[in-house]
């Protein structure tokens, strides 16, 4: 079936239109972006279950951006009435004035940005899902994650809480302005397995993950979850220390994709390069990983949970090629810093929702396949780690530094598995070093969606990332 | 307010909370010292809570959800009657919800936006830059908020807060060569001494990393903290206090059982505060109307009280518990300079330092630390990285006298962790 796009949201047509009027007679342009996404948020644990509409990405209100003399201001409101347009002229028209006196007082100068072009455009676009989060069959969810939970309790004496989570958000966006009028609906939906072991004082924690642009059908394979993620916990709880060093490296999928996001995701993110802060300008044809590297930004590159049609600026989803055999070809671009930089936006502007500002921000990153299996990359190895498992990673785009806290590394010695595991593991390096070294790459690759992505330490975002196994050389700790 | 309180008394719930939360904020985004853009916002979130005990009151169903302030009557209507029907599938041990107690209230100054905004403007344009350090670009937020809670055992609580944070980014140069550092403060009112005050210390720690070499692979070795990357190991002593996390035997902490036997450092002092000055969060009760105390949590390195949220301080038979919201790390028996001694690797730049508190690893990228070999010589270094286990360390680990405040926490100005191993990259 196709996700129904919000009649809420085709209520304010009219109204938002004549609020477009009336602001152009003070403003030279002027965009709405409406919102109206709904979830689900099943929680199970043995301690805790609840049940809940608010997902990372539940909302609903309208932002206002408007531009003259070269400053673009925005307005954030959730309580737009279609039949009153006028009062909403009025209430944003009299804030950005009382900013711009501030502003004035404190002799602010502007960074001067050119005017947004308008281009007509018209799309309409419902993305099919087999359920919506709004009519799930939220009983026989529940009893699903009840079981799972229940039986990863049964599968080891270790065994303190397993965790079974489940959401689903239904997306309804709406963009206006006097020539563009956008309209999406999709549905993506995110479920997770945890399971925490403790022994001798000392806890450990396995986590498994499925997500998928679609309905809550997708939590029908989580139950295949459960026994990796308290087997995983459970290695670890047996896990030695690593010995810090230069290792030989094998990066399981979601390992790649960490490395995706962290190395030439945030590097080339295009508002960055508008202050100044990433490396990756100065590098744009030039080589920055191996032949074996080639790299996909977008939301047309996969289908996951931040496959839109168009972001939060009215730009049509894109499928860029940021890294092609090794060379650095491009960045990606909001609509504002393309126009600071002379270049085309590449659809990659998004809000953490409708009161937050718009950055450049990934949506899937993902590294292209090869041709080596995972057997022979392990033959090719006289001492390292096959990397499994991320937890968290962060950028330095500045200077290419990167970190990655994996939750385990399995020994590889003479070229095969000896069955020894280290955890947790730190990966840290320079990241033209780490991509310069991946000597084979599967022909295999996953794409995984069930994370959040910050901007610094904030405007947190849904994006999705992958790749194949890789093989190279890392600085494990 | 009225509209969904008669929604819910209607609804067929045992039990009911509200909270709603109106901000009005305004932000400014920089370039340099040029504004890239300004936005303003007012905005009203609405969260509805309903609990049904099953048939045989042996269990608490709980569902929630956020509802947008242009519902129709009919919606919330359809709204809260599917809560108390999900709240019916699922099956937690019962709880009771706060009731009305008293608490001193707390007075907040709330200035008018324009004034605070002013403020935190003026207060990064008083920011002294040089040649070689500057500020790359900054962002200001500063928001009003007024939460209220409603429970249907009677508690009805209003408060009205300042909420602000600032991001800055500085650059430093030498020789053609450009590093940048990052900053996120998150702030109450605005103190324009003290973000001066922070973001000039930035700027000087940005130069010192103009001057690094590799970090060499000491092995295991002491580590000095002298920034917020500090709060993390703090936090790992605060979580572990937590109910939730006793509850679900993911903590050993017990109180009167010592953290660690032999204890050879300083022992660690841990306080709840009602009120610190600045913080973004003093408030008199927490999210769900327990009235917050200043408390001794943890006392000479012996845990004294847990704390956490209404369901598991109740499945923990704590009736006065309370989430807590400003916090203080005592400091120990020695100034700063006596922690600064021997051979030790100080970092005061992580690319994200992380102690979990679950299992009390630790992790961080080293992007500016000073090594001092112990023979009176001190090189600025960066790259590797640190790891260890907050048990490792439990037994020795040394506090400055002196204190320091990050936003809703005072913790010691030094804090040095002797069991750490660091990973160079030489």
């Amino acid at each position: 079936m196709k996700a129904p796009f919000s009649e809420y949201l085709n209520s304010l047509v009219p109204g938002l239109r004549r609020l477009i009027e009336l602001l152009e007679q003070d403003f030279d342009y002027v965009s709405v972006l409406s919102t109206d996404s709904k979830g689900l948020a099943v929680r199970i644990s043995q301690h805790s279950k609840s049940v809940g509409n608010k997902t990372m990405t539940t909302e609903r209100g309208t932002v206002v951006r408007v531009y003259k003399d070269g400053l673009y201001c925005e307005y954030a409101m959730d309580r737009f009435d279609p039949a009153a347009p006028e009062a909403a002229a009025e209430e944003i028209s009299k804030a950005l004035t009382a900013q711009l006196e501030v502003l004035k007082a404190t002799g602010t100068a502007v960074y001067e940005t050119g005017r947004l072009e308008d281009e007509p455009l018209e799309l309409f676009v419902e993305k099919e899902a087999e359920q919506l989060p709004e009519e799930a069959k939220l009983q026989e969810l529940v009893e699903r994650l009840t079981a799972i939970s229940d039986k990863g309790m049964t599968l080891s004496g270790h065994m303190l809480d397993c965790m079974a989570n489940a959401q689903s958000t239904h997306i309804c966006k709406l963009f206006l302005t006097r020539n563009r009028y956008l309209r999406q609906s999709y549905v993506y939906s995110e479920g997770s397995v945890a399971a925490v072991v403790g022994r001798d004082g000392q806890n450990k924690f396995g986590y498994k993950s499925v997500s998928g642009l679609c309905g809550p059908e997708l939590f029908d394979t989580l139950s295949n979850k459960v026994e990796k993620a308290v087997e995983d916990a459970l290695t670890m709880l047996d896990a030695d220390r690593i010995v810090p060093g230069e290792y030989e490296i094998i990066c399981s999928p979601e390992v790649s994709g960490l490395i995706a996001h962290e190395a030439f995701g945030h590097g080339v993110e295009m508002d960055m390069f508008v202050k100044g802060r990433a490396l990756g300008a100065d590098y744009i044809e030039k080589r920055v990983g191996s032949d074996l590297v080639t790299m996909h930004e977008g939301a047309l590159c996969a289908e996951n949970v931040t496959s839109y049609a168009f972001d939060d600026e009215g730009t049509l989803a894109g499928d860029t090629i940021e890294i092609q055999n090794g060379i650095l070809k491009t960045g990606i671009c909001d609509a504002l810093s393309a126009l600071r930089l002379g270049v085309k936006p590449t659809g990659n502007g998004k809000r953490e929702n409708f009161e937050h500002k718009v950055y450049t921000r990934m949506t899937n990153t993902i590294f292209d396949s090869g041709s080596d299996s995972l057997e022979d990359m392990i033959k090719s190895i006289k001492f390292g780690y096959l990397l499994e498992g991320m937890e968290s990673g962060m950028e330095d785009p500045k200077h290419w530094g990167i970190q990655c806290i994996l939750q385990m590394g399995r020994e590889i010695k003479d070229g095969k598995l000896t069955g020894k595991v280290v955890a947790p593991v730190i990966m840290t390096g320079y990241v033209p070093d780490l991509l310069g070294n991946i000597s084979m790459a599967s022909p295999d690759r996953l794409v995984f969606g069930s994370g959040g992505c910050g901007k610094g330490h904030k405007e947190w975002v849904k994006v999705s990332d992958g790749g194949p196994y890789l093989k190279t050389i890392g600085r494990l700790g | 307010m009225e509209k969904y309180i008669e929604i819910l008394k209607a609804s067929g719930a045992d039990a009911w909370e509200i909270i709603d939360t109106k901000t009005t904020g305004w932000e400014f985004y920089f370039i340099g010292r040029k504004l890239d853009q300004n936005r303003a916002k007012n905005v009203e979130h609405v969260t509805l809570k309903v609990y049904k005990l099953s048939d045989d009151g042996q269990s608490l169903g709980i569902a929630s959800a956020e509802v947008a302030p242009t519902e129709s009557p009919e919606a919330l209507k359809k709204i809260a009657a599917d809560l108390v029907y999900q709240a019916s599938l699922v099956k937690n041990k019962p709880y009771r919800l706060n009731t009305p107690k008293k608490a001193e209230p707390i007075k907040a100054e709330l200035r008018p936006l324009a004034e605070e905004a002013k403020a935190f403007i003026e207060a990064m344009n008083s920011v002294h830059e040089t040649e070689t350090e500057d500020l790359n670009s900054y962002e200001i937020f500063t928001n009003q908020v007024e939460r209220r809670l409603i429970n249907s055992e009677g508690v009805d609580i209003t408060e009205h807060y300042p909420s602000s944070m600032v991001e800055v980014v500085v650059n430093a140069r030498k020789d053609g060569h450009e590093i940048e550092l990052y900053r996120l403060y998150h702030l109450g009112a605005c103190n324009p001494k003290t973000l001066k005050e922070d973001v000039e210390e930035t700027l000087q720690i940005g130069k010192d990393r103009l001057l690094t070499k590799p970090t060499p692979a000491l092995g295991k070795a002491p580590m000095v903290l002298s920034t917020d990357a500090a709060l993390e190991v703090y936090n790992y002593f605060l979580d572990n206090l937590n109910a939730a996390y006793v509850v679900r035997r993911m903590s050993s902490f017990e109180p009167g059982k010592p953290l660690a036997e032999d204890i050879k450092g300083d022992r660690i002092n841990l306080e709840a505060l009602r009120v610190l000055p600045d913080s973004p969060s003093n408030f008199a009760y927490d999210s769900e109307g327990a009235p917050i105390r200043d408390t001794v949590l943890i006392k000479d390195s012996v845990p004294q009280e847990y704390v956490g949220s209404r369901m598991f301080a109740q499945y923990l038979g704590l009736e006065d518990a309370f989430s807590v919201s400003n916090w203080k790390a005592g400091g120990g028996s020695k100034p700063a300079a006596e922690l600064r001694k021997g051979r030790f690797l100080e970092v005061v730049e992580f690319s994200d330092f992380q102690v979990d508190s679950m299992t009390g690893d630790i992790f961080g990228e080293i992007r500016l630390g000073y090594f001092h070999d112990g023979e009176g010589n001190v090189t600025p270094v960066s790259g590797g990285s640190v790891s260890g286990n907050m048990a490792d360390n439990l037994a020795e680990m040394y506090m400055s006298t002196e204190l320091r405040q990050y936003s809703n926490a005072m913790i010691p100005a030094v804090t040095r962790l002797e069991n750490i191993t660091i990973a160079g990259v030489e």
